[in-house]
């Protein structure tokens, strides 16, 4: 919606969400452009939350065609071959996304999204992405740091009932009303390229495993040219193998990435609902959060397990300021 | 398309839990196709309340493999509702939520059937409740959760040696919402602390005093209470006070305005008034999506028995950062709802009035207007009339007699009871144990008849 103030129509079906973050935050909303990238489950909830909450435009890229796992997880698409046959996902997920929401411009972007160019990224103020490789999480990410203004990356994935979102804020500054005054924050964000790099060594003792077996798999898939999510427990004793090559290049002892936890992400792939929902929330909590400047962002990974329900927070970045 | 590819890769995910053994598993799990499609067929789920948390609930039990589900509530669809409950249009206003929801998550999951409830959860019969495996709660105030949870406990009952028989624990998921932060939690009756065992939890409720409001007022919330609460009846005495009503809400505003004014008060705004008013809870769409889905979770977990279920109540806090934290409190024994029931000893004569006066007059309960239930039948029913006339004969009969003359039962009542100046429907367990009898006629047996 164009002009300064929100319409009676804004107003009305905003209310209760106004109560919680204001007007000012809602006009932020309006004026947010996000893209997303990969539309599995995680991902349609997270579409979800936002085009509820009611943000400017959404763009979605998506070229593959519909799966009976993609129906299992998306709730955006109707189990009707008649209807979804020939349709790519994104174009699916477009026409359910605009029934929650007329006031938000949902559309499709054709093509390879590590093909597009700077100028591309340069129209977001966020991006997500799933279901990307090692090397297009990075690629991305460095054409989202190099446009002039802040484009907020993220990305998201489900492997089995776990998840992780990863965030990358940049140089982020934002206030916090503590009582009566206001407080001036500032965080740095490692990219992910910097972040993956810290050697596992440097990390805390405590970090979560998952983190790490996170790591492995998707150095495996990356070095076998698989597209992400294609591994199955054939191919355990490759990834154990890889497991060990990475920890003895970096003199980490490879028990700490327990040979269950990674059977368990290659042996299921697909994503199980109530996990999506949790992930697609909190990852709408945030890019909420990023767009409207308000509330302590997450920095800068995020990992859920369905089977003990804990939602860890992960600091993996250099403690180094300036590098 | 063959049912049986549709079966595996539709529960691929599903069967990483179910078909396999593990570490967290309950002890009576038992992985296995069975259990799977057990699952699929025969559990039977209600969701209470079809709003933010309602909608959320229905889509992820669906897509989670449950068949049979039903939803109840008593609304119809507003347009505040639309930020968050997803499965409501636009032209869908005015339309009743639970049939709604059901209709469109139907159309979006196959195989799923949604059966909905358009009423109060007061106008089922007690029995309703009792068809479910698993009851998950998407409620918006105390009332009707104590309502809900008093239900559930009262089919729960104990053996000789105080310990809960396993066939008659009722399980609730229980999770509740309000702007960033949330709750969700597992209720085992016999087990866990039901919502009666932990109602401390919760702050005292904010009640101005006439006094503040009429003589002393500080905030912009006492101007409004003062317009909503005294002033309207000082100038439209006789005429109810109607919150949906704009004519209604704007007068009571701009009385808001002029006292404010009068005291130096700031922040009298519209939105505050139709909030303090209506007492609207602020709501997003994200923290409806993330405590419904830990809902949806353990109750997979409950009725499969497949993962250790969270013990027992997890709270989550979005504002600043990102807070949960897992909490187990405690049963507390003296539990009127979920405890063993009431005590009430007898004389073998007193008859069924005689029987509800005393209820009246108990300390622990409080309770008028009463209906009587024992085991399924209703010995006296308040209302509707044709079936007062019914019971009215039970009055005179001694309970003793209409119990079929054991020494000891559980007996369940409704009726009003007065907590806080408030008056509220509820329903209580009461274990009666008649005085003088022979103890060789004990619960067990008179159950097994």
């Amino acid at each position: 919606m164009d002009g300064e103030e929100l319409t009676e129509q804004e107003t009305a079906l905003y209310d209760r969400q106004i109560r919680v973050w204001g007007v000012d935050a809602q006009r932020r909303l309006s004026k947010a452009h996000i893209l997303v990238s990969g539309m599995k489950g995680t991902v349609v909830e997270f579409c979800k939350n936002i085009v509820l909450a009611g943000v400017g435009s959404l763009t979605l890229v998506d070229s593959r065609e519909v799966t009976e796992e993609a129906l299992s997880a998306n709730f955006l698409i109707p189990p009707d071959e008649n209807v979804y046959s020939g349709k790519t996902l994104a174009e699916l997920c477009c026409d359910s996304l605009k029934d929650f929401n007329p006031m938000v411009r949902v559309s499709v972007e054709k093509g390879d999204i590590s093909s597009f160019g700077g100028d591309f990224y340069g129209r977001f103020d966020v991006v997500v992405i799933s279901s990307c490789s090692f090397a297009t999480k990075k690629l991305i990410n460095e054409k989202c740091r190099k446009v002039s203004k802040r484009v907020a990356f993220y990305t998201v994935d489900c492997r089995d009932s776990c998840g992780e979102i990863y965030v990358d804020l940049q140089n982020y500054t934002y206030s916090k009303k503590k009582l009566d005054e206001t407080d001036e924050c500032q965080l740095q964000y490692p990219s992910f390229e910097e972040a993956v790099a810290i050697p596992w060594r440097a990390l805390p003792r405590k970090v979560t495993k998952l983190y790490l077996a996170m790591r492995v798999i998707e150095r495996f898939e990356e070095a076998e040219g698989r597209n992400p999510g294609e591994i199955s427990i054939a191919d355990l004793p490759g990834v154990l193998k890889l497991k060990k090559e990475l920890c003895d290049a970096q003199s980490f002892n490879e028990s700490h990435v327990p040979d269950a936890l990674l059977e368990r992400l290659v042996s299921d792939t697909s994503e199980f609902p109530p996990v999506c929902a949790i992930l697609g929330g909190i990852l709408g909590q945030e890019v909420i959060k990023a767009i409207s400047g308000k509330g302590d962002p997450l920095k800068n990974f995020f990992f859920f397990d369905a089977i003990d329900g804990k939602g860890i927070i992960e600091d993996i970045s250099n403690p180094n300021p300036g590098s | 398309m063959a049912d049986s590819t549709a079966h595996v890769s539709r529960s691929r995910d599903l069967d990483k839990l179910l078909l396999r053994p593990g570490h967290l598993v309950g002890p009576t799990f038992e992985p296995g196709p069975e259990l799977r499609d057990d699952l699929r067929k025969f559990a039977t789920v209600l969701v209470v309340g079809a709003g933010g948390l309602g909608c959320e609930l229905l889509k992820d039990l669906a897509l989670s493999g449950f068949k049979n589900l039903e939803v109840i509530d008593m609304d119809r669809i507003e347009v505040s509702n639309l930020n968050r409950q997803f499965l409501f249009r636009l032209q869908d206003v005015g339309k009743p939520k639970a049939e709604v929801a059901a209709k469109r998550v139907m159309e979006r999951v196959s195989g799923v059937n949604i059966v909905p409830h358009f009423c109060r959860i007061e106008d089922k019969d007690i029995e309703f409740y009792n068809h479910f495996n698993i009851i998950a709660l998407g409620l918006d105030s105390i009332e009707a959760r104590s309502y809900i949870n008093a239900v559930a406990c009262s089919f729960l009952e104990y053996d000789s040696d105080d310990k809960p028989l396993e066939e008659t624990i009722k399980p609730m998921v229980d999770g509740g919402t309000e702007g960033f932060k949330g709750h969700a939690r597992v209720i085992i009756p016999g087990v866990t602390p039901c919502f009666e065992c932990t109602i401390w939890l919760f702050p005292p409720q904010v009640k101005f005093p006439l006094c503040t409001l009429a003589e002393t007022p500080r905030t912009a919330a006492h101007c409004i209470e003062y317009a909503h609460l005294i002033k309207w009846d000082e100038v439209h005495s006789g005429k109810a006070f109607d919150p949906d009503d704009p004519e209604h809400m704007k007068w009571v505003y701009s009385e808001a305005v002029k006292r404010a004014e009068l005291f130096g008060i700031p922040g009298v705004t519209y939105s505050l008034t139709q909030g303090v008013v209506k007492n609207i809870i602020p709501a997003i769409a994200s923290t409806n999506a993330i405590i419904s889905a830990a809902c949806a979770l353990e109750t997979l977990k409950i009725v499969s028995g497949c993962s250790k279920t969270l013990s027992n109540y997890l709270t989550y806090n979005g504002a600043e950062g990102l807070h949960t934290k897992v909490t187990e409190f405690v049963k507390d024994m003296d539990c009127l709802i979920c405890g063993p029931g009431v005590l009430i000893e007898l004389d073998t004569s007193v008859t069924l009035q005689k029987f509800m006066d005393q209820l009246q007059e108990h300390p622990k309960l409080l309770l008028s207007k009463a209906s009587v239930k024992y085991r399924e039948k209703n010995l006296y029913i308040q209302a509707p009339p044709v079936l007062e006339e019914l019971t009215r004969s039970n009055l005179n009969l001694p309970l003793f007699d209409l119990m079929g003359k054991i020494r000891k039962d559980i007996v369940h009542v409704t009726g009003t009871t007065t907590n806080n100046d408030k008056k509220t429907s509820c329903l209580r367990k009461l274990r009666v144990v008649f005085k003088g009898i022979d103890g060789a006629t004990d619960m067990d047996t008179a159950g097994g008849a």
